[in-house]
């Protein structure tokens, strides 16, 4: 059996599943988030079960809307932590301890390998990078599961994807993501299924490249992506979780509908074109590409080695003056780490500005948010038209390197020259 | 039971972020109110109140990935369903409104190359329990494939949480399996 697959019985008291079953299973934790978390709470108390199944395991983030840019925004938060207070839940990550909800659910160990954790926030497969499996779903899902612990799952298709051969220097996980994407595209190779990674590349990536792989399996159309724990998953979750877990593993002999092998030695820095994700070509394409806004931040590359990699690219330079550059730690935990290890005031001495973490420019909803005529270079992970605000504005996608070694210059460079 | 009436067509892809546009992530869910600006950035015409549910949609026909493009947001079916739409075919459904569609008991119908025989404003006949979809404008036929029971079982219940109120009621929520 695969991993997927071995999750997936286990959690649903079976011996074995089949892709293509509909199992309902039991849920370790649900996570919900201020713009939709009130409308959760609204469909789970309409299901009059009283208390949530585990109040230590029901986890509440505040980062679509924090600080709250208006009015409305200002009162939706208050509503909403009236709901989180009213359900007495234990972990509420609200303004001060805040953080994009899928980082502070893997960082704070609120996801474990073997479980399966939903969240009200499509990113929610970021917890495969544990070998969790992590589930976006809408809010009656979360309601449900609140209600019952449990939510129902149709048992996906599986593709491995088997990496080989040695990461060349400036090129990060985001590359092969972006990478992955254009080869496979949008019509339907990968659309519902589970994408397992697995090989000696991705042994050697670190818990922050494995998030963004697994966070990105989402935007390829993908229902979610995993990766087997080992000792890389132990030493990261092992300070923020006492408890025990399963280090559940796919089976040498486990079948998977395609097994796509790369080898990474030739992968260079990659760049998906804006707005349609799938039109991905090798940086050399879009070399001398003007822009006028840089961002580094979001579920998919706010990580301190994010940070630290735009760091070592920016230390002792400035931003060209042409460039607004805006980079925003996926959480507080991260924001303090990179002021500990000297990254953000690198960054503020080459005029960076740097912001409380958030979703920040993300979903062009508060800080940073593009206008008319605005040509984005981001470390984000969607381009479509009017994503980070303007409907005017183009968003190319690419790797934290990527982003600063082209805001030096004001215009796309290959990190490698 | 047989659902009758006229098709709105897509060979592009038709995301979730564009049939639900952001000014409407936040709104309450609510089949009337979500319906008002569904399809709002599929097509710049549909961003008038009600000016798809208008044209007097009955299905719709796509290609790969219908409602694409990762959002979790349930507006989008509620919107639809709101807008008058009984049955969506298409070759591939993007897995969070799949879900949200059973959830709510609209009928997502995996139909391979369906959009080739499909032009919108023809008029189709769907037959829930055969699964055979008719043309009746242009004459064509193709077999669709079946709903499974579990989503039958929900759609009979009223959707999700009307299920898992009776399961509640009846105490059974820990069979669920
Ligand atoms: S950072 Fe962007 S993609 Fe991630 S949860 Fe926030 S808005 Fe969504």
């Amino acid at each position: 059996m695969t991993i997927t697959e071995k999750i997936m019985a286990y959690n649903s008291g079976r011996d074995k599943v089949t892709p293509g079953e509909l199992v309902w299973t039991d849920v370790f934790s649900v996570m919900t988030m201020d713009y939709l978390g009130k409308e959760t709470f609204k469909m789970f108390d309409s299901l009059g079960t009283g208390d949530v199944f585990d109040k230590s395991r029901v986890i509440c983030v505040s980062d679509h809307l924090v600080p709250p840019p208006t009015p409305q925004f200002a009162t939706m938060l208050n509503e909403w932590r009236a709901a989180v207070k009213a359900h007495d839940i234990q972990y509420f990550y609200d303004l001060g301890r805040q953080g994009i909800a899928h980082q502070i659910m893997v960082e704070q160990g609120h996801v474990l390998p073997g479980k399966i954790s939903v969240g009200t926030d499509s990113h929610a497969n970021t917890y495969g990078a544990v070998g969790a499996m992590g589930n976006a779903v809408a809010v009656s899902d979360a309601a449900v599961a609140m209600a019952t612990g449990k939510c129902w799952f149709r048992v996906p298709e599986q593709v491995k994807f088997y990496v080989t051969g040695t990461w060349q220097p400036w090129v990060m996980a985001k590359d092969l993501s972006l990478h992955i994407m254009g080869m496979m595209r949008w019509n339907g190779h990968l659309i519902y299924k589970t994408l397992e990674f697995a090989g000696p590349a991705i042994d050697a990536l670190g818990m922050a490249g494995r998030m963004t792989l697994c966070n990105m399996t989402v935007d390829l159309g993908a229902k979610n992506g995993i990766i087997a724990p080992d000792q890389t998953t132990i030493d990261f979750l092992r300070p923020v979780q006492k408890g025990n877990w399963d280090m559940i593993a796919s089976d040498a002999d486990a079948s998977y509908e395609a097994i796509y092998e790369i080898d990474i030695t030739n992968l260079g820095p990659t760049v998906s074109r804006p707005d349609k994700l799938d039109d991905v070509v090798p940086v050399e394409m879009v070399v001398g590409t003007k822009f006028n806004k840089a961002f580094v931040g979001t579920c998919t590359n706010g990580r301190l080695e994010d940070i630290a990699m735009v760091a070592k690219i920016l230390e002792g330079q400035q931003v060209h003056p042409d460039v607004n550059f805006l980079l925003v730690p996926a959480s507080t935990q991260i924001m303090k780490d990179a002021i500990k290890a000297g990254y953000i005031s690198t960054l503020l001495d080459a005029g960076v500005a740097v912001d409380t973490p958030s979703c920040s420019a993300c979903a062009g909803i508060h800080t940073g948010v593009a206008g008319d005529g605005d040509v984005v270079l981001s470390a984000g992970n969607r381009n479509m038209k009017g994503r980070m605000g303007s409907k005017n504005a183009a968003i190319y996608l690419t790797s934290p390197a990527v982003v600063a070694a082209s805001a030096l210059k004001g215009e796309i460079v290959d990190p490698r020259r | 039971m047989i659902i009758r009436g006229k098709a709105w067509t897509s060979r592009e892809y038709v995301m979730s972020f564009d049939m639900v546009v952001q000014r409407f992530w936040t709104s309450p869910i609510d089949k009337t109110e979500n319906a008002k600006f569904i399809m709002a950035g599929v097509d710049a015409k549909y961003d008038q109140e009600n000016a798809f549910k208008d044209e007097g949609y009955t299905f719709i026909v796509a290609a790969h990935n219908f409602a694409g493009g990762g959002k979790s947001i349930e507006h989008c079916v509620t919107g639809l369903m709101g807008a008058g739409i009984q049955v969506v075919f298409a070759d591939s459904f993007a897995r969070l409104q799949f879900r949200n569609a059973i959830n709510y008991g609209l009928p997502f119908v995996t139909a391979k190359n369906v959009i080739d025989m499909v032009e919108t404003g023809d008029e189709l006949e769907y037959n829930l329990e055969t699964c055979e979809l008719k043309n009746l404008t242009n004459g064509q036929s193709m077999m669709t494939a079946p709903v499974a029971p579990f989503v039958a079982e929900v759609a009979a219940a009223g959707g999700l949480m009307d299920f898992i109120r009776q399961k509640i009621k009846d105490g059974t929520v820990g069979e669920l399996r």
